[in-house]
Formats: structure tokens, sequence, C-alpha cells
């Protein structure tokens, strides 16, 4: 028998290990002894009419051969054992498969917002996948569950054969995309950095991890649990790159790009609005010249954020009672009578706030607002 | 008819009957049956039935290297097999006679 038809046949016998894997490992054993030789035998009658193809087709799938043989061995059906605990974890198992492609791809996009939940997903599905590749026969249990026969004949339903005809075609690039989806997760963990620390640690084992798992998910299914992921992040980071791109490019030419690319203070910022005789404005809602508002991203307490234009934003204060939200100016300021000896005089309780109205109106610029309307917009950072 | 739900009923016997006076591997025991006239039977229901009588303790099993291939395990009866051998054909003879007096000469 040559290389090709021993790994042919070895992968349909792994493939009916696999089927069988829920049942004790002794039995698997000799099953997969006694049986194995059998379709070793009938591999090497068909000598070099051997296909893949013509063995299943001789034989009935790797699945299908499990099936009967187990029926008629009477043995317990895989989906029997899947009650209580045990299915629970499958659950687990396979519900962090799905949350974790869908967080990956999420995160990559949004360029690692929602920190928590992304790191507890992260965490399931890293559990998930040490689970599915230590527990024996979890692998059967997942795929007994009934949302996953529901999952793949969705999917199998929304892949008309042509498009599976041309995914195949695609087969031979995909070994490059092993490549290129390892190195955009590295690149991705890099960049996400600054977000979230553990995110590179994840990345790097994802990168790594996820070039085997291109050549070994397609017979060992448990690196679906590396290797969905590990797509779903990549194409995420794609996504996010050419979005940046296109971002770039549409606005580049336009003259007040300023405006375009720059929509607001950033997202740490603040701005207090002082009228001309120094008393300070809440409440401000801030407008560029095309009257569009002027947001900027904050973060309350609660960790929601909220969009908006209108400023002072309250100043987020961690301290011993923990986190609250103060209104409220921090310092005052006295507003120059002669614009260009100003007098700064305001006291900045965080200490960080030393850009009280310095130079916010040279005589030099006429169009600036301070001149024809004194009111001073200092921003605080 | 569908002989395959036929078959699931009395597979055990033609298996104890095929492995009576040879032993047999499993591609074997398959091969006899198949030119014993049973065609429809699947290659993996005679395993399974193999393993079951097996664990069951009717068949007893020994492995026997070979040259070319792998090495064969050979499945052969002992005496509770053969108990359950006469036992089930004669079950299988009266029921067989019953049906075909049912039949009478319709068939």
């Amino acid at each position: 028998m040559n290389t090709q038809t021993n790994t042919e046949v070895q992968h349909y016998l792994d493939a009916m290990r696999e089927a069988l894997s829920d049942l004790p490992a002794a039995e698997v054993a000799e099953i997969v002894d006694d049986a194995g030789a059998h379709v070793v035998e009938v591999a090497e009658e068909m000598g070099d009419e051997f296909t893949l193809a013509a063995l299943t087709d001789r034989l009935g799938t790797p699945r299908a051969y499990a099936d009967e043989l187990r029926a008629a061995a009477g043995y317990p059906t895989p989906s029997a054992p899947a009650s209580g605990r045990s299915s629970l974890v499958a659950r687990f198992t396979l519900w962090s498969l799905v949350a974790g492609v869908v967080m990956a791809f999420g995160f990559a996009v949004s360029r690692g917002e929602v920190e928590e939940l992304t790191l507890l997903v992260g965490l399931c599905a890293t559990v998930a996948a040490v689970l599915v590749f230590r527990q024996k026969g979890l692998l059967a249990e997942v795929a007994a569950l009934p949302e996953t026969i529901a999952i793949t004949d969705a999917l199998a339903r929304v892949q008309p054969p042509d498009v599976q005809k041309a995914l195949a075609t695609l087969r031979i690039f995909q070994p490059v995309w092993w490549i290129a989806r390892a190195l955009l997760i590295g690149a991705g963990g890099l960049v996400l950095m600054y977000r979230l620390p553990p995110v590179v640690l994840l990345a790097i084992a994802l990168a790594l991890l996820s070039l085997p798992a291109g050549v070994k998910a397609k017979t060992d299914r448990r690196w679906l649990w590396v290797s969905l992921p590990a797509t779903a992040f990549a194409l995420g980071m794609l996504l996010f790159i050419f979005g940046t791109l296109a971002t770039r490019f549409d606005h580049y030419p336009v003259s007040s790009t300023a405006v375009s690319t720059y929509n607001g203070p950033p997202a740490s910022d603040n701005i207090y609005v002082f009228d001309k005789d120094g008393k300070p404005l809440t409440d401000v809602y801030l407008y560029d010249e095309d009257g569009r508002p002027l947001d900027s991203s904050w973060y309350g307490c609660t960790g929601r954020d909220r969009d908006d234009n209108r400023y002072p934003r309250p100043r987020v204060v961690h301290d011993e009672q923990g986190c609250h939200e103060e209104g409220g100016v921090p310092f005052t300021v006295v507003m120059p009578t002669v614009p260009t000896t100003t007098a700064p005089s305001g006291t900045s309780p965080s200490g960080t706030s030393t850009a009280v109205p310095t130079t916010t109106a040279p005589p030099a610029t006429p169009s600036s607002v301070v001149p024809s309307a004194p009111t001073v917009v200092t921003t605080t950072g | 008819m569908d002989t395959s739900q036929l078959l699931k009923g009395v597979l055990d016997l033609a298996v104890l009957a095929v492995l009576r006076k040879d032993d047999g591997y499993g591609y074997d025991v398959l091969r006899r049956l198949r030119q014993g006239g049973l065609d429809g039977v699947g290659d993996a229901s005679v395993y399974g039935t193999l393993r079951r009588l097996y664990n069951a303790g009717l068949l007893t099993s020994y492995v026997v290297p070979s040259e070319e291939g792998p090495h064969r395990k050979y499945y052969s009866l002992n005496e509770p097999g053969r108990e359950r051998l006469v036992e089930s054909g004669k079950t299988w003879k009266s029921f067989a006679q019953a049906l075909d007096d049912l039949l009478g000469e319709g068939a």
C-alpha cells in the first residue's frame, strides 16, 4: 500500500475512532484493531483504483460505519450518555467556541472595545479548547447536541453546491492563508496590546497554534476550537485594516481633515467652558463649523460609555470609596482683561490640568473665538 | 421486502452458523455470509455482531499475524456459543415453519 493510501485509510480510521470515542478506550481499541484491519484489507483490494471516495462508497462514511457497527454491537448511541453534567460540559464547549468566534471577530473590528467581556469569553474559549482536547468523547457529545446538528444543518443549507465548488478551488491557497492568518493575529495582538495587555499572550498562542490547526482541523475536528477563533480574529483584523485604509483615503484629499478625522477631543480629555466673566458654563453642546456635533466617548463608573457632544463631562474619580463621578468645574480662571497679558491663576486639584488659558487668544489670529466673544475654551488633560 | 430489516434479527444466528465448522476473522465471516446468499449484510454490522457475541461470551478470539497486511483476529465458537446456535436454530426453524404455513400456497 502506498503512503497516500496509507494516510487516507488512517484518516478514515481516525474519524471512525472519533465517532466511537464515547465508548470505553479498551473497547474502541479492539474495534479499531478489528474493523481497521478490514478497512485496510478493503483498501488493498482496490489497489490502484483506491480513492477515499471509492472507500467511502464501499463502506460508507466513517461515521456511518461506526454507527452501523455500534447498532449491531448493541452499544449505547452517542447521544445517550450526553445527559446531565456531561451535556452541560458539551454545551459549554460548543457555546464557548461560538462566543469565542464572535468575540474574536468583534474584538479585532472594534479595536478592543468591551474589555471585560472579551477577557471572560477568551477565558471560556480557552478552557473549552483545553477541555475538548483533554476529555475523551467530549467531541462526540458536542457533535450529538441538538444545537450542533441544527448549526451544521444551517451551514450546509446556506452553502449551495456552486459555492462549495468555488471554495474547493481556493483550497490550493490554504497554506498561504494559514501563514497570513498567523501573521494577522500576531500583528493584531501587538496593535491591541495598549488596550488589553493579556491579549498579546492570547494572540501569540493563537497565532502559533493556528499554524498546525489549518492542517489538522481537516481530520481532527478538535482543532476547530483553535482554527475558527483564529480565522474570525484574522478576518476581523483584515476588515479593520481595510476600514482604516478606506477612512484615510476617504478623508485625506478633503481640506477639512481636521474636523473629519478629529471628531472631537480625545476620549480621555475634557473641555471646560467659561463665559467672559470667568463663570463656568456647564451642559454646553459643541458643534463644528458644519453643524456636526463634536462627539467624543466618555466612560463613567458603570463602564458604559456615552457618545455625545455635551461638555464638560463629569470627572471619574477612583478613591477608597470606589469609583464615583464628580460634576462641576475643578478650577477657576480669571478672565484676561487684555488678551496679550494673560493671567492664569487656575488651581487644579488633580494636578494634571495646568492648561489654563495661557495662549488661548493671541491677537495675531483675529479669527479666533476669544476676541470677538470672550468665551474661553480650555482643554485639560 | 427490505431484507436488511430481516437480517437484523437473524444476523447473530447467521454469524454463529458460519463459525460452526471453521474459525474465521471478520472479513472471512463477511465473505462466507455473502457466499451463503446474504448479499445485503453490511460490513460494519458483521463486525459489530462479532463484537457483541464476543462480549456476550459466545465467542473466543485469537490473533494470527499475517505476512502481508495487518494481523487478523480470528473468532471461534466456544461451548456457550454452540449451545446458543442450537437453541437459536430451533427457534428459527419453528418460526420459519410458522411463516411458511401462514403463507401457504399463496407465495
